[in-house]
């Protein structure tokens, strides 16, 4: 992008929208800056490059040779680990720049990983995918911190999102609660505390931001053991804890594209309460209130509250948000409205337009197309499902459709009009 | 933090990391240098594991026990009292939800247990057994072929036993170890 805005310059500087002496300065700006970052293609290749090798080095170890003595397999087992911890004990010692500290540890990380399934191998031991997988974590968990490594702490959220699937999902280990999960997503929070902190805007942050709700939103399935209904509360509850964390200036002040809790949220919203808005969904049995997906669900709906309340306590909430404070409504509803179809489904039906309509109000505040036009596709998916379930005739479903086809012209015309008198105007101004 | 104190962490966090490994091979070598031997007689099925390889898996005879107690649940942690019987083979003499103090014995799960002729049914954890990516399919097409030219079952597990723990050491078909018999 600097490169770009610099070849842009000389064509500044013969239009004569800016002097030849601002453009050198804007130059020189960008070529300091570009001096102090280290390189990041190069950490990048770095990780890359480990990470293939580790791969690699378990594949070969995985053909079991076994023309081999066991000594002499129990020797290879510990070579790539051995020569990963030298390494990183190099980069340690001798202050190595990150982009050392990134691939030995990445490199290191799978050399444990082999060790351990190799150890296995030679001595049959046998043993479930998720016991082994936690012992790869808890070994390597502690590289995240000792190398301040962004790639060892991906690699371990992946590792632990696998544990908890494999022990919540898994077929050996069947309805089990990954609670261990909690503890290790704990362990490194306080990593990604320090990259929100020190380098909230930079990429890697942001992968972390998607990464983080992509792993909750994996794992809570895994909580549901038999009260699958309470399944779709508990997660409508995380979904709009992700979209009120999306909300909190932190992350608010961000592209679009970084706030992946406001995306995750607000699309996990939708698709929960569209799958909801059917009929057929609310004949649904009872409520127990001791069950662990009870548990899970107050604990969920009491840090909504106390988040929101915090919101509001430092006035970041400005005019009134339905995604927002849909969850209290939601519960209550869910506690109450099971038993009665009528009223669930109206219910969830007028709150999915008020959804979609409050998604365009906030297109058209913020002039961005892609919002407005997200809020009209709620309304058309909400339609769209009406369409399957209703006893409505055929012309008033006509009818409707046709409607939110031109309120998808209008509204996007009526924005571009808005656009151009602003631009306009501001150039009457200047 | 200095650079000293994180090399100092990193040297016990290193450690941990080849201590863990280790300790599993000290503690197998135990077994297999000062356990007692028996022979399991088996059936080999191969599976793959993403990160360990090729194995067979391995469907012991030595599965269930009459017992009169019905109280079991499933994967509950059992210790089957074994013995040999008057071929070389392990049979089972007992199973016991504590540890026995007397005697074999190697710890296993539950399975099921059958009301109607009061049979409990377990699983012996040592049933993977890793080989050569060429050589497992083999070895279970090999297990079928001496199925059908000779005795009725000449596919055992020798299995070192010592306290309840147990380390699979070798597959034997018609006494050649599997992956020798594999090339043949």
């Amino acid at each position: 992008m600097n490169s770009k805005l610099i070849n842009e310059l000389s064509d500044l500087v013969n239009n004569d929208i800016i002097s030849q002496e601002v453009a050198s300065k804007i130059e020189e700006y960008y070529h300091s800056k570009q001096q102090n970052t280290p390189n990041k293609l190069f950490t990048v290749f770095g990780v890359l490059g480990s990470l293939l090798v580790g791969l690699g080095i378990i594949l070969i170890l995985a053909h079991n040779w076994d023309d081999f003595a066991r000594t002499t397999k129990t020797i290879f087992a510990f070579l790539p680990l051995v020569i990963g911890q030298c390494f990183v004990a190099f980069s340690i010692l001798k202050r190595k720049s990150n982009t050392w500290k990134e691939a030995s540890g990445t490199f290191l990380f799978f050399a444990i990983g082999s060790s351990i399934a190799l150890v296995s191998q030679i001595y049959n031991i046998p043993g479930n995918l998720s016991t082994y997988v936690l012992t790869w974590i808890v070994l390597s968990l502690p590289l995240v911190y000792l190398l301040k490594s962004n790639s060892v702490a991906i690699l371990n959220i992946i590792c632990i999102t696998y544990y908890a699937f494999e022990v919540g999902y898994g077929f050996a280990t069947f309805n089990q609660a990954p609670w261990l999960y909690l503890v290790l997503i704990a362990l490194l929070i306080p990593h990604y505390l320090q990259l929100l902190k020190h380098k909230n805007t930079s990429n890697i942050t942001s992968i972390f931001n998607w990464l983080f709700p992509l792993s909750f939103t994996i794992v809570l399935g895994a909580f549901v053991d038999h009260l699958s209904e309470l399944g779709f509360l508990m997660y409508l509850l995380l979904f709009s804890l992700f979209y009120n964390l999306g909300k909190t200036p932190l992350f608010e002040n961000q592209k679009l594209r970084r706030n992946g809790y406001l995306i995750f949220g607000s699309l996990g919203i939708v698709i929960m309460i569209l799958t909801m808005s059917f009929d057929s969904f609310w004949y649904l049995e009872q409520f127990f209130l001791n069950a662990q997906e009870s548990y899970v669900s107050i604990v969920l709906f009491i840090t909504n509250l106390g988040l929101l309340a915090y919101l509001y306590s430092k006035r970041w909430i400005k005019g009134f948000n339905v995604f927002q404070h849909l969850f209290i409504l939601f519960t209550i509803l869910y506690i109450f409205g099971l038993n009665i179809p009528v009223f669930g489904t109206i219910i969830v039906n007028l709150i999915v337009l008020a959804l979609g309509i409050t998604t365009i109000k906030i297109g058209a505040d913020k002039f961005h197309f892609g919002i407005l036009n997200y809020g009209l596709l709620i309304i058309t998916a909400l339609v769209v499902c009406r369409f399957f379930d209703t006893n409505m005739s055929f012309v008033i479903r006509g009818l409707l459709f046709v409607s939110v086809g031109l309120g998808f012209f209008f509204t996007n015309y009526i924005m571009l009009k808005k656009q151009k008198s602003k631009v306009e105007s501001l150039k009457t101004n200047s | 933090m200095k650079t000293i104190h994180i090399f100092i962490l990193f040297i016990i966090v290193a450690v941990a990391q080849i201590a863990v490994p280790a300790q599993m091979i000290f503690n197998r070598e135990s077994i297999l240098n000062s356990g007692m031997a028996y022979k399991f007689k088996t059936e080999p099925v191969d599976p793959t594991d993403p990160f360990k390889g090729k194995y067979i898996i391995l469907n012991y005879e030595l599965d269930h026990i009459k017992m009169t107690n019905n109280n079991w649940q499933r994967n509950q942690e059992i210790y089957v009292s074994i013995t040999n019987d008057s071929l070389g083979f392990a049979k089972a003499t007992s199973v016991s939800i504590e540890q026995p103090e007397l005697g074999s014995f190697v710890s296993a799960k539950v399975e099921w247990y059958s009301e109607r002729d009061s049979i409990l049914r377990f699983t012996l954890p040592f049933n993977e057994f890793y080989m050569d990516e060429y050589k497992a399919y083999d070895a279970e097409v090999a297990h079928r072929d001496a199925q059908r030219d000779s005795l009725p079952n000449n596919t055992y597990a020798l299995v070192y036993v010592k306290e309840g723990e147990a380390v699979l050491d070798n597959v034997f078909i018609n006494d050649i170890p599997i992956a020798k018999f594999v090339e043949q």
